[in-house]
């Protein structure tokens, strides 16, 4: 069951018009395709995503799941928004009541475990190892948990565990951690549990309906057997414009922490089909990546360019995101900015620079020449 | 329902001797990049609203199998009609210029009296150009037209299994062989009706060993062949140097532009990532697509996908097919280098602007 209705308010003007695993990222993916490929590249077949703000655009890009060989006969991907029923409607009002409303879905898939899941994180992950963990400590629960810089914690749900992993106590932001294992919002049920936690806690009116803030407690109280599984590869939360801005930047250089280019667990994307990239006379690219359907005639540097942009003659781009359709047209610079799907920025006009903090221009938006 | 269906011949070798064509057919030859050549009578097909196409295959057809698939990038994964994969006759055509050989025609005769459509549009994968089909068969029917071939007036003398056609205020007089600098150049795109078309095969049929334009040189008199001319860019693909040409013609802005100003091209999609350029890579006037891996210099060249140029490499006028790997310091110039090539260390592979260097498939 993957999570993939939040806003992500953080970002601003780049999640106005789209949710933010629909968020444009890497030059040719959005937020989340990482979490699909993982599901694809895991062997999982069937994926229930929940969706609740602006899905308009995530529901036309997952379509059949087709692209990420998620589209079968029995299971495949089925996109889940928020509906009504007899009794009236509701919207989605926590991570855990989202799941309870579609419940029915749920029990309909005859599951043994089930897989809870985030659309807006960017890692690798083999699944079928985290479920093998839950198999041999024959969890009730297990939560995916990475160390982090002891000066972080106190921004995460941290978890303290005894040697062998079990979960002792569950503290959301402690401002004294005990531990440094964050939990990443990633977890394994045994589907039953899971089903009767929820059906239970619907009926709890003190609850928030969350899994970190009421589930895992509450299942830690009733004596559960909660494991960790320990992540210790690449994972992003791109939550603000600097985490994302930095996550883009880290695809570059010569050896990136995170490698698109990996062939054993390829990142798969539900991408147009356009013609090559074309790099004009004077153009020149440096440390960057640019994705099909591109005409790059002026100056790109260290930065990351999606499908069908246009950066103009004499124009320059350095260190920026450029979704698809971005147009920098000649002799307009740009510098430390993100630039959302469709934006201009017109002919000699400036955007960005390198002292202030990252600036971002929203989808179709266009900066004019003195704004 | 769409007024048509559509058909492409792909079982058809050219006069050509350059071993560019000995590894696949033509029809599923790479290019820029990221094509190859049936991609654009698909896509021309598809693009007029045409839901039902069937391809007569050449004997080596897997490259082409398995790059069409059902013809879902194409929407031809249709439940009823869709794409239609039809053998050929057992020698194919070998004869040069003969694309809608009448045997292949009628052997696959269900193909056109089971579909309904009104009209059958023929085409080859030979020529890269984006055509309005929807308009060639609009102009079909204004014209009151038995047949209605596309063509373009030849700019220079050009090949020998280029069909050409005599014509006198529009109608065609007879067909030939070979384009002469000013002949109206025959595109391999025509409109016909169906149930003509159906008469045709039967009234030809002892004369299957003919194309069904050279069968008709004896009957342009009592058919009303019309030709349409077209308008755009066009390139016919029938030996090396147009292959390598039709490449690197379109590292030109402007002929880019006109290029991909016409109807989009579809192609089969991949999961590559996006081409990255490493730090202090040199690229210029040219097409890259993406999974390329860029350290070294890149100049006025095409570079298919998951190519690696590697440090100190250079890359110059040349077109590299999916998959090449030029390892550190190698030159190329002037070459096209076929699939899944390895350029060894320091080496050079030079060809010279009138003889194109050609590396065969790996």
């Amino acid at each position: 069951m993957l999570l993939a209705g939040g806003q992500g308010s953080r970002l601003g003007v780049l999640t106005s018009k789209v949710a933010k695993p629909a968020v444009s990222f890497g030059g040719k993916y959005r937020i989340i395709d990482f979490v699909l490929s993982n599901c694809a590249n895991s062997g999982i077949s069937t994926v229930g995503v929940l969706t609740q703000y602006r899905p308009y655009l995530l529901h036309e890009y997952l379509g059949t799941g087709e692209a990420w060989n998620l589209d079968e006969r029995d299971g495949g991907v089925a996109i889940l928004p928020p509906f009504a029923t007899q009794t009236g409607a509701s919207w989605y009002a926590g991570t855990a009541d989202a799941i309870t409303q579609n419940l029915g879905y749920l029990e309909g898939q005859d599951a043994e475990y089930v897989l809870i899941l985030s659309g807006d994180q960017l890692y690798r992950m083999d699944y079928e190892d985290m479920l093998a963990t839950h198999k041999a400590n024959n969890a009730d629960l297990t939560v995916a948990v990475m160390p982090v810089p002891w000066e972080d914690a106190p921004r995460f749900g941290i978890m303290n565990c005894a040697d062998d992993g079990r979960i002792e106590e569950f503290v959301e932001k402690p401002a004294e951690p005990k531990s440094n294992l964050a939990s990443m919002g990633i977890y394994i049920f045994n589907a039953d549990l899971l089903i009767n936690t929820l059906k239970e806690d619907d009926k709890d009116p003190d609850s928030t309906h969350d899994f970190g803030g009421d589930i895992i407690p509450k299942l830690l109280a009733a004596g559960k057997r909660l494991y960790t599984y320990q992540f210790k590869a690449y994972w992003r939360d791109v939550g603000t414009v600097a985490s994302f801005h930095e996550a883009n930047m880290e695809l570059l250089g010569a050896e990136p922490e995170f490698d698109l280019f990996a062939q054993d667990a390829p990142i798969m994307s539900n991408s147009s089909t356009l013609p090559p990239a074309y790099v004009g006379p004077k153009g020149s690219v440096d440390d960057s990546l640019v994705d099909n359907g591109c005409a790059i005639m002026g100056t790109v540097e260290h930065s990351v360019i999606s499908a069908e942009v246009y950066v103009g003659k004499n124009a320059i781009v350095k260190d920026s995101i450029l979704f698809p359709g971005a147009i920098v047209e000649d002799g307009a610079v740009v510098i430390n900015a993100i630039m959302a799907e469709r934006s201009v920025v017109k002919a000699g006009a400036h955007f960005g620079s390198a002292d202030e903090e990252t600036v971002t221009l929203g989808d179709d938006a266009v900066v004019e020449k003195g704004e | 329902m769409p007024k048509a269906i559509g058909l492409i011949t792909c079982n058809y070798t050219t006069a050509s001797k350059d071993d560019v064509f000995s590894g696949r057919p033509v029809a599923s030859m790479p290019y820029l990049g990221r094509y190859r050549l049936v991609d654009f009578a698909l896509s021309n097909l598809v693009n007029a609203g045409i839901r039902n196409v069937g391809m007569i295959m050449p004997n080596n057809y897997r490259s082409l199998v398995d790059h069409v698939g059902s013809g879902k990038d194409w929407d031809l994964d249709r439940k009823n009609g869709g794409l239609f994969i039809m053998p050929g006759t057992a020698f194919g055509t070998s004869r040069t210029g003969a694309r809608f050989l009448i045997r292949d025609l009628v052997q696959n005769r269900e193909f056109f009296t089971k579909n309904k459509e009104k009209y059958v549009v023929l085409s080859t994968a030979n020529f890269i150009c984006s055509v309005d089909v929807k308009k060639l068969i609009a102009d079909h029917e204004a014209s009151g037209a038995n047949i209605t071939v596309l063509c373009k007036r030849a700019s220079c003398d050009g090949n020998i299994d280029v069909v050409t056609f005599e014509t006198e205020d529009g109608r065609v007089k007879s067909m030939n062989q070979g384009v002469k600098f000013n002949q109206l150049a025959f595109l391999d795109y025509a409109v016909i009706e169906r149930e003509l078309l159906l008469e045709l095969l039967d009234s030809f049929a002892a004369i299957d060993h003919l194309d069904l334009f050279e069968a008709l040189n004896s009957e342009y008199g009592r058919f009303r062949v019309m030709v349409a001319e077209f308008e755009g860019y066009m390139k016919p693909i029938f030996d090396k140097n147009s292959y390598f040409k039709a490449n690197i013609d379109l590292l030109d802005e402007d002929v880019l532009t006109e290029f991909a100003s016409g109807t989009p091209i579809k192609t089969k999609a991949h999961d590559n990532p996006p081409a990255k350029y490493e730090p202090g890579c040199k690229v210029s006037n040219s097409l890259i697509a993406s999974g390329d891996r860029i350290y070294g210099s890149v100049q006025g060249s095409v570079l298919g996908r998951n190519v690696i140029v590697e440090p100190g490499a250079s890359v110059r006028n040349a077109v590299l097919m999916q998959g090449v790997v030029v390892k550190t310091g190698a030159k190329i110039e002037n070459a096209i280098i076929d699939k899944n090539n390895v350029v060894p260390a320091g080496t050079e592979l030079r060809g010279t602007d009138g003889d194109i260097l050609y590396l065969k498939k790996h």
